[in-house]
Order: C-alpha cells, then sequence, then structure tokens
C-alpha cells in the first residue's frame, strides 16, 4: 500500500479553449489535511473535481490509493464511495429526510441494512452536532446545518478521503463557524482531507500543507507557517494582500 | 364590514375557480371589481341553465341519455392511453437526455416525427397503416419460423389477421404514441429542471447513474411535472375526441350518430359539449387543490 492515498500526475484539463488546470500534479499523504487556496477560476475546483472525477482530466492520471483509475464505471463507483464530497451548495436531497439523506447511499450502494445505516447515520448526526434534526427536511434547516448534514452523509460512508468544494462560501458568516469546527475536529481525527477554501484562519489551523493556485498551474506548496510568513512567489503575495487585508 | 364580507366572498368564489387568478388580488382587502371571476358566475348560470333544460326537455333528455352511452368508452381509452403514454413518454425523456448515441437519437427521431404531424392523420396512419403493416409483417415471420420448423404451419404469428385488432386498441396505441411524445418532452424538461448539484452528489457518493436517476433525480422531476402531466391528461381526454373517426362509439362518435339520424343536431353536440365540459373543468379543479395543496407542503 502506497503512502500517498491521492495520486495526481500531470493533470491538465480544458474546457472547450479555456485550459483550466494545466499540468498539475499532486500527491496526497494519508491522512493529512491539504488546503487548496486562491483566485476564483484558478482551477482550485477543477482540481479537485478531478480527484473523484466529476471532471475526468483532459490529460494525466488520477491514482487514489494506489489504483490507477481507467475510467470504467464499476471502478468510478466503487472509488467514488470511498471519497466523501461536500460541496459549496449542499445538495442535500430536498426530497428526503435528514436521515433519509444520511442512509440512503450506505443502503445502495454500502449494502447496509435499515437498522445498520440509521445506527451509523445516527452517529454521524451526533457528531456533527445535531442529531435532534434527524426527521426534518433539508429546508427547515439553516445554511449552517445544512452543510453539517452534508458532512455527516459523506462520513456515513466512510470513506478515506474527504473532499471539501468551499464548503463555507455560501453560508452567512455567522454560520461559517459551525462547519469550521466540525472540519477541524475531522482534522484532529486524522482523516484525510482536501480543502479548497477561502478561510485563511482554517488553513493556518488546520492544514498541514497549503498549496496555492493560479491560472491552472500549481504556484507553491508548503506549509501554512511559511505560506503566510513567507510566500515565495510574487502572484502568492499579491494573493494574499489582497486576502488578507479584508 | 361590508368590504370584509365582499372580500371573504370573493375569495371564496376565488378558491374555486380555476384560471387567471391574480395572486396580488387575493391579498387586497378591497371589493375590485375588475378582479372578480365574473366568467365563474357566468359558467354557474350557464350550467343551472343547461341542467334545466335537459331535465325538462324530453328531446334533449334522450339525446343525453344516449350520448352518454358513449362515456365508458371514451374514458377507459383515455385512461389506457394515458397510462400508456406515460411509460413511454418517461422512457424517451430519459433517452432524450442520455448521452448514449443511439438512445438519444432514435428518442429524439420518434419524437420530432410525432410532433411534426397533424393528430388526426397521426390517428389515421397507425389505425390504417401501421397496425396492419405489423399484422402483415407478422404473419411473414410466423410463415418463415414454420419454414425453418420452429413452429407449426398454424401458430399465432401467421394466424393473426387484421380484423383481430380492434378499432379501439388501435385508436389507444395512436393516442398512446401522439401523447408519449408529448410527455417525453414533459419528463425531459421536468429532470433537467433538477440542478446538476444533485446528480453530482449522488453520483459522488458512489451511486450509478441509473440509481441517481431512480432514488435523487427522478423523484423530484416528477412531483415538478404532476401539474403539466394533469393538464396533459385533460388535453388527451378532449383529443380522444378525434378516434371517433375509427368508429370506436366513444361519446363524439356516439354523438355525431345520434345527430345524423335524428336530425337534432343542437341537443346533440350540446350535451357532448356539456360531457366534454363536465369532465374537463372538474379535472382541472382537482388539478388546482392538488397544486395548491403541493404548493403548502412544499419542503
Amino acid at each position: 500500500m502506497s503512502d500517498n492515498i491521492i495520486e495526481l500526475r500531470h493533470i491538465s484539463k480544458n474546457f472547450g479553449e479555456i485550459g483550466a488546470l494545466r499540468d498539475v500534479s499532486l500527491t496526497v499523504k494519508r491522512g493529512s489535511v491539504v488546503v487548496i487556496i486562491g483566485p476564483s477560476g484558478s482551477g482550485k475546483s477543477t482540481l479537485l473535481r478531478c480527484i473523484n472525477q466529476l471532471e475526468t482530466p483532459t490529460a494525466g492520471e488520477v491514482w487514489i490509493d494506489g489504483e490507477k483509475l481507467d475510467g470504467s464505471d464499476e471502478q468510478l463507483n466503487k472509488i467514488r464511495a470511498d471519497i466523501g464530497m461536500v460541496f459549496q451548495h449542499f445538495n442535500l436531497y430536498p426530497h428526503l429526510s435528514v436521515l433519509e439523506n444520511i442512509t440512503l447511499a450506505q443502503k445502495i450502494v454500502r449494502k447496509r441494512d435499515k437498522k445498520e445505516a440509521r445506527a451509523i447515520a445516527m452517529d454521524m448526526l451526533e457528531k456533527v452536532g445535531i442529531a435532534e434534526k434527524a426527521d426534518s427536511y433539508p429546508n427547515q434547516l439553516s445554511g449552517g446545518q445544512q452543510q453539517r448534514v452534508a458532512i455527516a452523509r459523506a462520513l456515513a460512508m466512510q470513506p478515506k478521503i474527504m473532499l471539501f468544494d468551499e464548503p463555507t462560501s455560501a453560508l452567512d458568516p455567522e454560520m461559517i463557524k459551525e462547519v469550521l469546527d466540525v472540519m477541524l475536529l475531522l482534522a484532529e481525527e486524522g482523516s484525510t482531507m482536501v480543502i479548497v477554501t477561502h478561510e485563511m484562519g482554517f488553513a493556518r489551523a488546520a492544514a498541514d500543507e497549503v498549496i496555492f493556485m493560479d491560472f491552472g498551474e500549481m504556484i507553491e506548496r508548503t506549509t501554512p507557517e511559511l505560506l503566510f510568513s513567507n510566500p515565495s512567489h510574487e502572484r502568492t503575495k499579491l494573493f494574499l494582500s489582497q486576502i488578507l487585508q479584508k | 364590514m361590508a368590504a370584509i364580507q365582499a372580500e371573504q366572498q370573493r375569495s371564496f368564489i376565488a378558491g374555486e375557480s380555476l384560471e387567471d387568478l391574480n395572486p396580488a388580488a387575493l391579498s387586497l382587502k378591497k371589493f375590485d371589481w375588475r378582479e372578480f371571476p365574473w366568467w365563474f358566475v357566468a359558467l354557474i348560470i350557464i350550467a343551472i341553465g343547461t341542467l334545466m333544460v335537459i331535465l325538462t326537455s324530453p328531446s334533449f333528455t334522450k339525446a343525453f341519455n344516449t350520448i352518454i352511452g358513449g362515456l365508458r368508452v371514451t374514458i377507459s381509452a383515455t385512461l389506457t392511453a394515458f397510462a400508456i403514454a406515460v411509460v413511454l413518454g418517461l422512457v424517451t425523456g430519459l433517452g432524450r437526455i442520455s448521452n448514449k448515441v443511439v438512445s438519444k437519437n432514435v428518442a429524439t427521431l420518434y419524437v420530432e416525427l410525432v410532433r411534426g404531424v397533424p393528430m388526426l392523420v397521426l390517428i389515421f396512419f397507425v389505425a390504417l397503416v401501421m397496425v396492419p403493416a405489423l399484422v402483415t409483417g407478422s404473419n411473414k415471420l410466423g410463415l418463415a419460423l414454420f419454414e425453418a420448423g420452429v413452429l407449426a404451419e398454424s401458430n399465432f404469428l401467421s394466424n393473426l389477421s387484421i380484423r383481430d385488432i380492434p378499432m379501439f386498441s388501435r385508436a389507444v396505441i395512436a393516442l398512446s404514441v401522439t401523447y408519449g411524445a408529448f410527455l417525453a418532452e414533459v419528463f425531459r424538461a421536468g429532470i433537467q429542471s433538477i440542478s446538476k448539484g444533485q446528480m453530482e452528489a449522488a453520483r459522488s457518493q458512489g451511486m450509478s447513474y441509473g440509481q441517481a436517476m431512480r432514488y435523487i433525480i427522478l423523484p423530484q422531476a416528477i412531483r415538478n411535472v404532476l401539474p403539466a402531466l394533469g393538464n396533459d391528461f385533460i388535453s388527451m381526454l378532449k383529443d380522444s375526441s378525434l378516434v371517433s373517426i375509427l368508429a370506436v362509439g366513444d361519446i363524439s362518435q356516439v354523438a355525431r350518430l345520434y345527430a345524423a339520424h335524428s336530425f337534432r343536431f343542437g341537443e346533440s353536440y350540446i350535451s357532448l359539449a356539456i360531457l366534454y365540459l363536465t369532465m374537463t373543468l372538474s379535472l382541472s379543479l382537482i388539478i388546482k387543490i392538488i397544486e395548491r395543496r403541493m404548493a403548502k407542503n412544499e419542503r
């Protein structure tokens, strides 16, 4: 078993004429927390989505846990079950209750029986701190609560990797903390996490590594301490000065 | 006080009315005679008037009672054809959005062919060209299988006669084929109205495309298109009058026959119109109520 649970080799992604990613390579070690930052349109989300193949790279190889993705549906479904994803807009299933949101994929993908799926779902809701909302429907919850349910839904699959695509960008300011707290808890527990975010405070506190992207390229990759105190590239400096001013 | 009473009465009637109600007007506390559904009052007066005529005039009663005999054919043709059209439409709608080249093109061809032909022409075509051609094909297949030694000389394929397929079934097939194409577009629009994030969330959990469709997309899409399906059901009920040209004994056909031999044209066609109106208006009332209830429970 390789130590690198995620390995992206020379990934490029074009949307028509536009090159969203240009020859990006990335390895993520088991149990590490990697935060990707960068201006909008820099390809951070595209890179994240290449990991679980919500975007198919135009060129390059994706290796997950020592297995090369070959594009077959069967392999893809199996691997995706092991990769939890949290979206900017939560994407909870609005026609299902909170509990059903969390049990559905457990039952039909993991083939767990109803009782087991339910027990795991309740554990996860407990963990994100909203067990009392199990029977509510998504639109009865606040944004922060919905995002915590989305995290619980991903965790219930007991994934090897968690991907977060700007998980707090659609939230009102007072709800950001409750989501970040859950993510900090996961980081402390040793989950492998790849996070696209604009929350620099979180990056500083939780990340093992920070990656700065711009124009579809990986500009810099280092520890949060070094990146924030002494960025080595001009573009990184410019971006940080713009973001930290706020 | 008077204004409030008028508003209560108005909103009561408005609650019963079917169309063209401005929701903003409902919240007005003042009686607004421009927004009042006068057409509904007129409708009730017409209904009461005709009911009295039917009950008091023997020639009217006779016409009405004769024509109502075709109701079973109209209703069963509409119900059967609609059920088939829903299945056909769902499958075709899924085909239209599929990224498989064959399903996509077959589905699109079907929809475009059917939508470009008048329904009356399509009914003639299905009943008098397509079905006979299929029967001939089946006979040839039966013969070929006999010559190949698979079946006996007299088998169910070769014995099938065009006359074995009643006009009623042909009418139902014609209606289903036509409406299948319309409903395909309804389902396609319904599926495409669900945000892309739903499919992504489902696929990111390891569900297959089919599972995501079945458990996540379709339940939401079908809920969204229920009102449209209801309206298409009403359209089909009305369009079922076209199959009377196949002499299947629906209410339109019975009315035409009765009018032709009794020369009671007014009585026949007014009775016919009343029957259709009663069915369509009560159906659209039911749809309004369901829609309103759904809006209330909107999650």
